[in-house]
């Protein structure tokens, strides 16, 4: 089967410590006042003295069905064969027609190149044979990338084992970041 | 809120409907009404170019790589409503030039016999419409294609058509009556107005239609079309786009097409009344980009 690149993110795992959006800026140099990934907060939930908070960290969800890519007049936007969904500056002209498409926020103008700018699922990296920059750095290994058509992969196999949701569903992106927001008290084996 | 589309963008969408809308005027006018509309056909002729430039001229400036725009004509983007979109103005501004110079005065025109002028000006203004109705469409379909909650509705294109058609008719309308050139005769504005009263009428509908389904839809697209209603953006559309855009312009042109005006305020009434359709026009185009971005989807 295809490769299918994608996200887990495992919420209960969460610290808020942004050590994924440190990582991110500085494997990519992103400039200051925007930002590939974010740690989102859900505010206060429940009544005292049973209150909680859940931190729900993001960034592009390199969906199925990318309208950033369908909006875009030059092709620049594009979707990989693996699904990740990359932007190819020479022919970006700067119109933000995918900024304003994606329903996530996950792009931003980059006032440095005049481009769109967004997460690369740090495809550089992945070219070596590592794992993306907000991945590795983070400490309650609460963010897992891999092939979510692999079963192999600890992706998949998170899928598997724990009920999962994706982000507003209901606009039929498509998105390929899978949430968990069960504890997972181990990180299973695998690529 | 510092918003990813913001003036530039509504100016553009704003100019590129005011120049479809004047030419399909002129192209009618000149098809059904022949030499008793031929002063409302040449100004609707005359206008036409210049708004989409001054559009297509604000859009450059917004783009964040201006030099790379050339890219836009290297494909045909078949997804992208700004890839076809940008074929199409492309064309349309230089047909609109050259139906321009077909309308000029005879001494002006330098190039070709006026027998064969004639002939291609008629070709264009059968040819033209077509191409207007999509330009002014096409802005709808370009907001739609970026799936946020307000943009997602589907009569979008069609408001976007007929408010463009009622503020390029607005503006042939206000220049004709203010020239002291050509200027429009009574009877010729008295049809314009009526038109213009008919497609107020329509505006208004489909703005209804839209805000009830919207208001029937998801809670999201509910809550973005209430923003409209009595939200944030409330004042906008009732003050000046319902009040000053739609019902202050419908009831002077309805009595200017009663007669019911002392001849001494009939051109204050023109005037005001296809000025506030252009104001209102504008502000339809600057909520719906607004509103756009600010709702998003929950």
């Amino acid at each position: 089967m295809a490769i299918r690149m994608g996200f887990v993110i495992i919420t209960s795992r969460c610290i808020d410590c942004d050590a994924c959006m440190v990582a991110c800026r500085a494997e990519n140099d992103v400039p200051l006042g925007h930002t590939r990934n974010w740690v989102k907060s859900s505010g206060v939930l429940g009544q005292f003295p049973k209150v909680r908070e859940v931190f729900q960290p993001g960034n592009c969800m390199h969906c199925d069905h990318p309208p950033c890519v369908s909006v875009c007049p030059t092709g620049a936007s594009q979707k990989r064969a693996d699904g990740i969904v990359i932007i190819e500056n020479s022919k970006c002209i700067g119109c933000k027609y995918c900024i304003v498409a994606c329903p996530y926020d996950a792009r931003f103008a980059n006032p440095e190149t005049g481009k769109a700018d967004k997460c690369t699922l740090c495809l550089h990296r992945l070219e070596q044979g590592l794992e993306p920059a907000c991945v590795q750095t983070c400490l309650g290994k609460s963010r897992q990338a891999g092939d979510l058509n692999d079963p192999d992969s600890i992706v998949s196999k998170l899928i598997a084992k724990y009920p999962t949701r994706v982000l507003l569903k209901q606009v039929g992106t498509g998105p390929n970041i899978y949430y968990i927001d069960e504890p997972v008290s181990e990180i299973p084996e695998g690529k | 809120m510092e918003l990813t589309w913001a003036l530039m963008i509504v100016i553009y969408l704003f100019t590129a409907g005011l120049s479809a809308g004047s030419m399909i005027t002129s192209n009618l006018a000149f098809l059904y009404g022949g030499k008793d509309f031929e002063r409302v056909s040449r100004w609707g002729a005359y206008i036409s170019p210049f708004p989409i430039s001054l559009g297509l001229g604000v859009l450059l400036l917004d783009l964040g790589s201006p030099f790379n725009a050339y890219r836009l004509f290297m494909t045909l983007q078949v997804r992208s409503p700004m890839s076809y979109g940008s074929w199409a103005i492309l064309l349309f501004t230089v047909l609109s030039v050259i139906y321009l110079y077909l309308w000029l005065p005879e001494k002006y025109q330098i190039i070709g016999h006026i027998k064969s002028s004639e002939k291609w000006k008629k070709r264009l203004a059968i040819f033209l419409p077509f191409l207007s109705v999509g330009v002014a469409s096409y802005t709808g379909l370009l907001l739609n294609a970026a799936v946020s909650p307000l943009w997602k509705a589907p009569l979008l294109p069609v408001l976007f058509l007929v408010s463009a058609l009622s503020t390029g008719l607005a503006l042939v309308i206000l220049i004709a009556t203010l020239s002291p050139w050509q200027r429009a005769r009574h009877k010729e504005l008295h049809i314009l107005t009526k038109a213009d009263a008919g497609l107020i009428i329509v505006e208004c509908l489909i703005i209804i239609i839209m805000i009830a389904m919207g208001r029937l839809s998801s809670a999201s697209e509910a809550m973005a079309f209430g923003s409209l209603l009595y939200g944030h953006y409330a004042w906008i559309f009732w003050f000046l786009i319902v009040g000053l855009g739609l019902l202050i312009p419908f009831s002077l042109e309805l009595m200017e097409l009663k007669d019911k005006i002392p001849v001494k305020w009939a051109l204050s009434f023109t005037i005001s009344s296809s000025f506030l359709v252009l104001f209102g026009g504008f502000f339809v185009r600057y909520i719906i980009t607004y509103a756009g971005q600010t709702n998003g989807w929950f």
